[in-house]
């Protein structure tokens, strides 16, 4: 046993990791269907009213995914990253490993890396549901925009594990730092709504696949919500070491 | 092997220690006593790391990796197993020898429930696979807080007799407020009250400066003529009767006891069973210095 295999115990037997990939899973499976019926299932319950959909196209089966993955799949990854970085938040067992260290880079590196490693393969593994079902109900998707939209998720996702990382060293609380988290979340969003500002802000980057995918945004639109989310995750890195090296039990 | 020089905890206006100086020889089992509040776990928890002084100076002759904690009630992610708790202190601590972590659990009695999850442990045995957990390493220094403070009475026994067992191997800090515990396995001790150091030295040094004063004599006579005629003497401070046949002589010194009082007693004339210094416990000595 050590600190790496401790964090994949923790996922497998905490059934963590089936809650995680099983909500992207469901939601891959389930955004295509959605996209593809839902007109249908409209107009089927809809009495009186008539709504006119436009037909669905390829890039709508991976929107109606990754609308649900970052919303409740994101809370999901959020509430398991937590678990596993709030490293203080059971004293006595944070003495047993504290005090076992040099220096506390050693237990959070191994939580860090494992946490991404789980949200991203949960993202990816549901992302290829979606996929397949796209191209079963809806047709071809670009595969390389579906690639590089794919990673800017993932370097979402880094930022967001690297805030829990940083919330958790500073609150030692799992229930206040998922709260807190979410609230960062939906507030960064808000401030997007600066057109200026909000290329720059790493929510940005979770219209990525949808606006390379429908065509109507290039690379170069994403680039500086990269550099900065990329910037951002670095210091939250930094700081959750820091904030958990200070840290008094 | 542990230097401390005044030592300083605040906590906004309170003192949680106060200049404490202390010092743990090698090879020592050093018992650090005190009621409730007076601050042991803070200062487990400077030596540990886990917390920062306000001022003062700690010297720890031990890496990291020589070292190890028990909190009072240590506690582990409740879907490992004994065995994986153990083995992961062994990692974390370069110990490679897998029979090891067998031998800590046989000897921490865990051998049956080496591979249960500890999330249906006792508190009892949790605190054994503490034990078993700090042990694996073979570390030079072994800190415990209160570690058999919520255990039945044989639990307290089994973690005791490990304490005596490492007494050849390592250099133990163990702090308490059981002070029978600390009478029973240590050879130094600190009392610590209120954030202060109060006494620090050889246990028998503390007890035999206290326990000088006052003799028990058992006689086979009517004890309240005996007391009357000691009272007499000007080396009795006080005589008191607690039992039928006991004598509790309190005398203004060592020497004058030894001296004076067999005579007394032989000039009442008196039947005596017998004469000796009252043993003076750790508890009272404890009491007598935090009043």
């Amino acid at each position: 046993m050590n600190l790496w295999r401790l964090e994949w115990v923790r996922l497998v037997r905490s059934k963590r990791l089936v809650a995680l990939i099983g909500v992207y899973v469901f939601f891959g499976l389930l955004g295509p269907v959605t996209a593809r019926y839902m007109g249908d299932i409209l107009e089927r319950f809809g009495g009186d009213v008539v709504v006119q959909f436009p037909d669905p196209v390829p890039a709508d089966g991976i929107a109606q995914f990754t609308s649900n993955a970052n919303q409740i799949g994101l809370l999901i990854a959020v509430v398991v990253a937590a678990g596993a970085l709030v490293i203080d938040a059971i004293p006595e067992m944070s003495i047993f490993l504290r005090t076992r260290v040099d220096r506390i880079d050693r237990l959070l590196v191994p939580r860090l890396v494992v946490s991404f490693a789980a949200v991203a393969a949960a993202f990816i593994v549901g992302m290829l549901g979606a996929w397949y079902e796209t191209v079963v109900l809806l047709g071809s998707l670009p595969v390389a925009d579906l690639l590089l939209g794919t990673l800017l998720s993932l370097v979402y996702m880094a930022f967001v594990v690297a805030l829990v990382a940083a919330l958790g060293s500073r609150l030692a609380s799992v229930l206040g730092t998922v709260a807190t988290t979410v609230v960062v979340l939906l507030v960064l969003p808000i401030f997007g709504l600066v057109d200026v500002v909000g290329r720059w802000l790493p929510s940005h980057l979770l219209g990525a696949l949808d606006g390379l995918l429908r065509g109507t945004k290039g690379v170069s639109e994403y680039v500086p919500a990269t550099l900065v989310t990329l910037a951002l995750t670095a210091a939250l890195v930094w700081l959750a070491t820091r904030w958990a090296a200070q840290r008094e039990l | 092997m542990i230097r401390v020089r005044s030592l300083t905890k605040r906590y906004g206006e309170h003192a949680a220690l106060d200049g404490v100086d202390l010092t743990v020889a090698e090879g020592a089992v050093y018992g650090l006593v005190g009621p409730n509040g007076a601050g042991k776990t803070t200062l487990l928890s400077i030596l540990a790391g886990l917390r920062r002084p306000t001022a003062g100076s700690v010297e720890i002759d031990a890496a990291v990796e020589e070292r190890a904690v028990l909190p009072d009630a240590p506690r582990f992610d409740k879907w490992l197993t004994a065995r994986e708790v153990v083995a992961l202190a062994a990692d974390l601590g370069d110990v490679t020898d897998e029979t090891r972590i067998q031998t800590v659990l046989e000897d921490a009695g865990l051998a049956e429930a080496a591979d249960r999850a500890v999330g249906g442990f006792s508190r009892g045995m949790l605190q054994r696979l503490g034990i078993a957990a700090t042990l694996v390493t073979s570390p030079r220094l072994v800190m415990l807080d209160e570690p058999a403070a919520a255990l039945d009475p044989a639990g307290r026994r089994e973690v005791l007799d490990v304490v005596e067992r490492m007494r050849s191997t390592s250099t133990v800090l163990f702090s308490s407020h059981i002070l029978g515990d600390v009478q029973a396995v240590c050879d130094w001790v600190g009392i610590l009250d209120r954030g202060k150091l109060l006494f620090e030295g050889p246990v028998a040094e503390l007890l035999g400066n206290a326990s000088s004063r006052v003799y028990l004599v058992r006689v086979r006579a009517d004890v309240q003529t005996v007391a009357d005629r000691l009272r007499s003497n000007e080396w009795v401070r006080s005589v008191e009767t607690p039992a039928e046949r006991l004598l509790r002589v309190d005398v203004t010194t060592l020497d004058a006891a030894e001296q004076h009082l067999v005579p007394a007693l032989a000039e009442i004339g008196v039947p005596v069973v017998s004469v000796e210094p009252e043993q003076v416990s750790l508890e009272q000595v404890f009491l007598e210095l935090t009043r």
